[in-house]
């Protein structure tokens, strides 16, 4: 089945951009938790001495009652604090997806690693005293439709684990029937510095997002959404060949994409080559279109605030339109498939592997797939990352959808609520905390998603674009030896490339992020010039959202497709006026509502 | 004191009883759950939690959606194809097997056509737009060579239909075709082998011995598939659609899915499931009766 | 010309014994027209086995079409390391081990009476309807999963087993073959002596050997291809059947509903080869089946049975 997720309309509140100012907070911080380690240390030896902890009450006797906010006050000072450990062993149930990823590179390869017992499921165990156990376990993502449907089964059977992973209306229905805990007060007093500030980073949407009548009731698991920010990716060996230089407007965009079309780029005497990669979905983080609408100051699918600082939907303003009728021009000319309509990220990242398309807008990751995929077909293949551009040459906007959209609840009445927010902060700790064992738990060579075998997984949302400074800090002094943690693993993935040898070139797709001329760079860039323009909504769906929104989605998608593929350009407008009619304009009311609210 | 009667039927019960007691405790006592249909139903709240009594609120909420109309539409011309052909088909690819004389060919194909049976959607899904793709594909290049435009099969709204059906044909037919064979071999020889002393050629023969042989499996498996009228083909769409054939491809199914059912709206979707049940009860119903009227055939 | 001797193929050729010594151009006809159509039917399995034997980069670009590009067994030497994988095909195995005794002997118990006149058993038609209303309604997902759940059956092999121990369509079908079995053989052994449960063993179970090697072959595909029950019911992924632990991912890479980190983790496992490996040895055992069960389809059982 298909993986979807409902994703919330979400907009985004204004995120207030750290830069420097930000580095040297982190540094405090990490100054602050040192020390705190230390007199939590101290502590624990302390109460470790002084013989059994006192109302810390893990005896499993207690009953499945529906107790109130008990578990805020239990326990000792011990526990009690960040990275306390129970003692004894406390057992908390929650569920998960696997994905083919750790089924598959992860635990396919480390031998001696099950799910249920695993180097992050020991280290909670040994060093918080948390027993993970797992209700169940679901094949496939957090966003496929057996798993969706097997929380919802969860949920209609009465059957909550502890720890509850779900998504935004899951979460709206738990909290509005009295479910889950509230978390407010139990996040205040044991999130560890890190982890409040890692969660922070993202300003406050994410726990805006899980906020209900002002109580925060899960734990969000906060998603970048800086990680959304598209560049354009292009053959660089095809722009070689035909004697082009890197686009700087969007009609150097476009005659790059005619080139790429008309001049046989690809040296074998016929015309197959296409200038732009799109996918029927239209959208998203590999041949969409949003970076391209972006130079056209056209933002769809997201919330955007506009001078009356009233929030309006993107996809109905007129620079779509416009640029809907340049791709329209692009297919007409040959140089977009005229068949993508019927062809997904598969289909188009086959004609990607081989040699067909020379651009597409994409997110940071792409030359990891499907980029590469072209290289392992044609060792001369080369693509880099380009900033989005605009028409006048202008800096442009680079838009970004919300992306948290995990929630991490608890159930009501788990004898240990806070025990969660503990699993959050050693998993912080141990990637990016002072004892972290970066090679060991998150990225280790031979299973590079081990850190996915935790059940939570948080981290911080700028931890690329850090990395990728500090890459490159050290690459302008000429010293890389002071690299450590993700930065030093990802820098010894760049040495490999360049080494020339086998093994590297399959890591061609990070040299191509974080090496000089990297897509991360870019980010950098982006970020240092104030460009990122944020989804507004941020909330829960409203209920017309609830009722509507997939209609609206599919027939904007409908639309646009058809207009792309040749229908009059008026029929936007049509769009607009049913839009409005069928729910539309019902939903930026609720929206604005919101927004008004929540200023 | 049981009658005469009684006691000779007991075996009977006796024999249903096991089957009885399933179906009562696994598909019984979960039809109880037909009742969210009425009522705005939120997982979060437990199946057997208050939930709200919404009476026909959600019939008509997907009544009222626009393109429910085309939806609908699109499902019964898309089905009652499927239906049509998906009986016709097996029952001549049985026919013509049936006369083939060399028992390894005959085999062999037996197992061969059951084989896309086995497929997924998903992947044949993939399959298919390769091969019918207008530029590339093997099809529209056999039409070229035919000097004939080539076709959009999966992005032509014209084509769209046409291209679900055959497809789903393809894939089905080995399998339907069992079936058919089976009710054939049951057929008495003796019959053949009197029509060959008339002077009987092989086509009086199919038309006056197979197929009435065959005659109560047909009726039978077009009763059951009227049945299944509403239900076009979910995976097999879901797989082959896109945007551009919504108009002529969406299916009651694929619309209802797409709508956020799974997270958000239960209670619509049990709706639209109770409201196929009874399309098909009617339909069932109906031509029991009327076999039985017209062809003195009871179905069950 | 009877169409069920055994004749080889020369002979069918070249002379027709009904008709002459013509030739028999509607045999040739015939036997071509199938065999293209079969071999249609195979070109797309002969795709995915020649996509399981290529190499990753090769399969990505769509350059694999009937024939292996860049050989390997890389996909195949995965698979057979992963003992989810085999594990996952044992469970289905038992599955059908327990499932498919259990549908047929349910659908003969109850298929036997239904297939008696009312004047011979009162109820028939009230029980007929009772059965046959299942296939038609059902309550959804939840109220299905909630009576599993209570039963106690989640994540054991009987989850997989019992909720479909009562095929009703094959019910339905069986019973009508029932009907056709001649009524002398049952009058015949009711005069001998014999009970009904008797006669249904002794009589009828053996002539509709077809019709019941249809049913078992339709409940042993069945048990073969569910996966939704599998990922529904089962808790840990030891107990899943084969087809829920092949179930991947990403159907369609549809990448604006997909999470980021969906999309990482496509960089990493986007292996077409391997699934096509496991789709291939995932459909093996149960396609190879069919040739097995061929000789149950057997005609003159019937003949044989009155005369003698």
């Amino acid at each position: 089945m298909k993986a979807y997720t409902i994703h919330s309309y979400i907009l985004h509140s204004y995120q207030k951009r750290m830069g420097e100012r930000e580095m040297n907070e982190k540094k405090r911080q990490k100054y602050y938790a040192k020390g705190m380690t230390v007199v939590m240390a101290a502590v624990m030896l302390l109460s470790a001495c002084s013989g059994n902890d006192g109302g810390n009450s893990t005896v499993p006797a207690k009953t499945n009652s529906s107790d109130t906010n008990e578990g805020v006050t239990v326990g000792n000072s011990g526990v009690a604090e960040p990275l306390g450990k129970y003692d004894p062993p406390i057992e908390v149930t929650t569920v998960r997806s696997l994905s083919d990823v750790v089924e598959n590179n992860v635990l396919g390869v480390l031998k001696d690693e099950t799910l249920e017992d695993n180097r992050w499921s020991r280290v909670y165990e040994e060093q918080l005293g948390i027993k993970i156990k797992y209700n169940w376990v679901v094949k496939g993502s957090d966003n496929s439709d057996q798993y969706l449907q097997k929380m919802n089964v969860t949920l209609a059977s009465g059957d909550l684990p502890d720890i509850i992973p779900v998504n935004a209306i899951q979460l709206k229905q738990l909290a509005d029937s009295d479910q889950i805990e509230d978390m407010t007060e139990l996040y205040e007093k044991y999130a560890s510095p890190l982890t409040k500030d890692i969660l922070s980073q993202e300003g406050k949407s994410p726990f805006d997002a899980a906020t209900f009548s002002g109580k925060l009731m899960a734990i969000p698991q906060v998603d970048p959404s800086i990680e959304r920010s598209m560049f354009i990716w292009i053959r660089t060996d095809w722009l070689d060949k035909l004697g082009l230089q890197p686009p700087k407007t969007i009609s150097d965009v476009l005659s790059i994409s005619k080139a790429f079309t008309e001049n046989d780029p690809d040296g074998n005497g016929q015309k197959d080559t296409y200038g732009l990669g799109m996918t029927k979905g239209l959208w998203g983080g590999a041949m969409g279109l949003e970076g391209f609408m972006a130079g056209y100051k056209a933002y769809p699918n997201i919330w955007i605030e506009n001078e009356s600082g009233q929030l309006e939907f993107g996809s109905i303003q007129p620079e779509v339109k416009k640029a809907l009728q340049v791709i329209q021009d692009m297919v007409k000319q040959g140089q977009i498939d005229k068949e993508f309509g019927t062809k997904d990220g598969g289909k188009v990242a086959e004609q990607i592997a081989s040699s067909k398309i020379g651009m597409e807008y994409g997110e940071q990751w792409n030359s990891i797939w499907p980029l590469q995929l072209s290289k392992d077909n044609n060792k001369n293949a080369s693509w880099r990352a380009f900033p989005i551009v605009s028409e006048n040459g202008e800096t442009p906007k680079v838009p970004q959808k919300f992306s948290t959209t995990k929630f991490i609840a608890v159930r009501k009445g788990a004898e240990h609520p806070e025990a969660v927010i503990k699993l959050f902060n050693m998993h912080v700790e141990k990637n990016w905390g002072e004892t972290a064992e970066f090679d060991k738990y998150y990225a280790p060579k031979e299973a590079e998603s081990v850190w996915q075998l935790s059940p939570v997984t948080p981290a911080p949302p700028k931890k690329n674009l850090e990395a990728f400074r500090q890459i490159d800090a050290a690459r302008k002094a000429g010293d890389m030896s002071t690299l450590k943690g993700e930065a030093k693993t990802i820098q010894e993935k760049i040495d490999l490339y360049n080494s020339g040898s086998e093994e590297g070139f399959a890591v061609w797709g990070w040299e191509r992020i974080y090496g000089p001329e990297g897509s991360m760079g870019i980010t950098d860039q982006y970020d240092k010039n104030n460009q990122f323009l944020l989804d507004k909504f941020v909330s829960a769906p409203t209920p017309t959202m609830v009722e509507r929104k997939s209609t609206l989605e599919k027939m904007q998608n409908e639309v646009f497709i058809k207009i792309i593929l040749g229908q009059p350009i008026e029929e936007f407008d049509k769009f607009v006026a049913d839009w409005k009619k069928l729910g539309g304009d019902q939903i930026t009311q609720e929206v604005n509502d919101w927004y008004a609210s929540n200023k | 004191m049981m009658s005469a009667r009684t006691w000779r039927e007991l075996p009977f019960h006796l024999m249903i009883i096991p089957g009885l007691l399933f179906i009562v405790v696994f598909s019984y006592i979960p039809m109880a759950g037909i009742t969210i249909a009425f009522q705005k139903f939120i997982p979060a709240k437990g199946l057997f939690g208050q939930q709200k009594w919404v009476g026909w609120d959600n019939f008509s909420y997907v009544l009222e959606l626009p393109s429910f109309g085309q939806v609908l539409w699109n499902t019964l011309y898309i089905s009652s194809f499927k239906l049509v052909l998906g009986l016709l088909v097996p029952i001549i690819f049985a026919i013509l097997l049936n006369e083939l004389k060399n028992e390894i060919i005959k085999r062999s194909i037996q197992t061969t056509i059951y084989l896309p049976y086995f497929l997924s959607w998903v992947v044949l899904g993939g399959i298919l737009i390769d091969l019918l793709s207008p530029s590339g594909g093997i099809v529209n290049s056999l039409l070229k060579s035919l000097s004939i435009e080539p076709i959009f099969f999966l992005g032509d709204n014209k084509w769209f239909p046409a291209t679900l059906i055959v497809s789903d044909i393809w894939k089905n037919f080995g399998y339907g075709t069992i079936v058919f064979l089976a009710a054939i071999t049951s057929i008495d020889p003796g019959l053949y082998e009197a029509a060959t002393i008339d002077g009987a050629n092989r086509w009086k023969k199919a038309w006056h011995i197979t197929l009435p042989g065959m005659r109560m499996i047909i009726v039978l498996l077009s009763v059951l598939s009227l049945g299944q009228l509403l239900n076009a083909g979910f995976d097999q769409v879901f797989n082959l659609y896109s945007p551009q054939v919504y108009e002529s491809g969406d299916i009651l199914d694929t619309f209802v899915y797409r709508i956020g059912l799974l997270d958000a709206q239960y209670g619509v979707a049990t709706a639209v499931g109770f409201f196929k049940s009874i399309v098909s009860l009617v339909l069932i119903s109906g031509s029991y009766f009327l076999a039985y009227r017209f062809a003195k055939y009871r179905i069950f | 010309m009877s169409g069920n001797s055994t004749k080889s193929a020369s002979s069918v050729m070249y002379r027709s014994p009904g008709t002459g010594k013509r030739f028999d151009w509607f045999a040739v006809a015939n036997a071509t027209f199938l065999i293209v159509v079969a071999i249609l039917c195979v070109l797309p399995l002969l795709h995915i086995i020649a996509l399981s034997f290529s190499s990753s980069a090769a399969a990505s670009a769509g350059y694999v079409k009937l024939w292996p590009v860049d050989f390997t067994l890389a996909s195949y030497d995965f698979t057979a390391g992963r003992e989810g994988f085999w594990r996952s095909m044992l469970i289905s195995l038992e599955r059908i081990a327990i499932g498919t005794p259990l549908n047929l002997l349910l659908t003969i118990l109850v298929a036997y009476p239904l297939s008696k006149e009312t004047q011979h058993f009162r109820f028939r038609l009230v029980y007929a309807w009772i059965f046959f209303v299942t296939m038609l309604f059902n309550g959804g997902l939840i109220p299905w999963y909630v009576t599993i759940k209570q039963l106690g059956l989640l994540d054991s092999i009987w989850a997989l087993v019992l909720p479909g121990a009562v095929p009703v369509f094959s019910i339905v079908l069986l019973l009508n073959f029932f009907r056709e079995v001649p009524k002398e053989l049952e009058e015949s052994a009711i005069i001998d002596g014999a009970g009904q449960w008797t006669t249904l063993w002794r009589i009828y179970v053996p002539i509709s050997k077809p019709a019941i090697a249809t049913l078992a072959l339709f409940s042993m595909v069945e048990h073969w291809n569910s996966w939704f029950d599998g990922l529904i019911l089962m808790g840990d992924p030891v107990h899943y059947p084969l087809q829920s632990y092949i179930q991947t991912i990403v159907i369609q890479m549809n990448f604006g509903s997909m999470s980021r980190d969906e999309l990482m983790n496509l960089a990493l496992i986007s292996d077409r080869t391997l699934k096509a490996s496991q789709i291939f040895l995932g459909s093996l055992p149960i396609i190879a089946t069919y040739p097995f069960l061929q000789k149950y389809f057997v005609k003159g059982i019937v003949l044989g049975s009155v005369k003698g």
